[in-house]
């Protein structure tokens, strides 16, 4: 049996290169991976306790929940908005770590960011880890991918990742993915 | 340097009415000097989560461009805000996100003081070392010190009133609104 894994993506635009960056990740995946999108955060309303209290979780925050929780791993490729996390997928977080047995506890989780300039997003990743340390996650550490220059990367019309390099950064982090949620499971 | 009273927007960063950071915030007008004026911004509650699509196809959403004015016509600006996750709350930074892709962004040179109050030790100090890197991003003018960190909140306030009653907290505010106002003086040329 593959392991399942939920890919979440930070930006909702259409034309989104992260977006693009996760629809590439099925092809460049090992055998062991059977990776799917996550359902989207783009309609959940912004984090008030008061709300919580009154009428219990969102329908659509409990989605994402539950496809997190029946996640063997959660891989996120997002941009990186104002040197740090989208407020969007920031407040996906806020939502799901109040749930009860937050699904991110013991969770392995591997980071990607794409972006026009030369960072590449790193600024959203080293974000995410501190918030996931908080939420007890299994980060991946390496390799990390950082799609730098990003525009140049992809194919302009059909949105295909071309960049050779990349493409083999990311198969290796997957490999390195399914080694790790083999060693964390096997401890659960 | 003019002594005309500044106009001073006060950002919260929760949502719930029973916030700790609202309190905290409401307590301010109470220990500004006479030359700060506070007012409280308009919620970032109906912003909706950022798209770019959205942006294309139908501008800014009207409560992204009430906050950014808010923020526009104001002297300086105060966020308090909680901690969610070891940084700043999902919806505080969906405003910033929507608000940092406006021509004449309105965080661009604006002095910005934060407070933060929270149950914990540290008193939501994450929050506030996030914040500011975030607002760097967006060329705004950060007051230093003193800073302004509520530990333990809950035995800070009043059970039922929500009153801020801890004197140290009281007097820490009450010298970052000083302190905050010089500093808005010096940054601005007709303050």
């Amino acid at each position: 049996m593959p392991f399942t894994i939920l890919t979440i993506c930070g930006s909702l635009r259409k034309g989104s290169f992260n977006a693009m960056t996760q629809r590439a990740l099925p092809g460049l995946a090992p055998a062991g991976l059977a990776l799917k999108p996550a359902p989207s955060f783009a309609d959940f309303p912004l984090y008030n306790a008061d709300i919580q209290t009154a009428s219990g979780f969102p329908a659509q925050v409990n989605v994402l929940v539950d496809a997190i929780r029946a996640a063997d791993g959660v891989i996120i490729c997002s941009p990186e908005y104002n040197f740090t996390i989208p407020g969007g997928l920031k407040n996906a977080i806020d939502w799901v770590s109040r749930v009860p047995n937050q699904p991110f506890a013991g969770k392995p989780v591997a980071l990607q960011s794409a972006s026009p300039g030369p960072v590449g997003g790193a600024r959203v990743q080293y974000d995410l880890r501190k918030a996931f340390a908080f939420l007890d996650a299994f980060v991946l550490n390496k390799p990390e991918i950082f799609i730098g220059s990003c525009a140049s990367k992809f194919d302009e019309k059909t949105g295909e990742l071309t960049d050779e390099t990349t493409r083999g950064f990311i198969k290796q982090q997957l490999a390195a993915f399914e080694i790790y949620i083999a060693r964390v499971d096997a401890k659960k | 340097m003019s002594d005309r009273q500044l106009d001073v927007l006060v950002i919260c960063g929760s949502l719930r009415k029973g916030s700790y950071n609202a309190a905290l915030a409401r307590t301010l007008p109470g220990l500004a000097p006479a030359g700060i004026k506070l007012r409280s911004a308009p919620t970032f509650a109906d912003i909706p989560i950022y798209n770019f699509d959205d942006q294309q196809t139908s501008g800014f959403p009207a409560a992204a461009t009430a906050w950014a004015d808010a923020v526009r016509s104001a002297d300086g600006v105060i966020v308090v805000s909680p901690e969610y996750n070891w940084s700043i709350p999902g919806g505080l930074k969906n405003a910033i996100d929507w608000v940092s892709r406006m021509k004449d962004q309105p965080f661009k040179d604006k002095p910005v003081a934060l407070q933060s109050a929270a149950g914990g030790i540290l008193g939501g100090a994450r929050m506030q070392y996030h914040l500011r890197q975030i607002l760097l991003s967006i060329d705004a003018l950060l007051f230093g010190k003193p800073e302004v960190i509520v530990t333990f909140a809950p035995q800070k306030f009043d059970d039922k009133t929500l009153a801020l009653k801890d004197q140290t907290a009281i007097d820490l505010i009450t010298q970052q609104l000083a302190g905050f106002e010089k500093f808005i003086r010096r940054l601005h040329p007709n303050a």
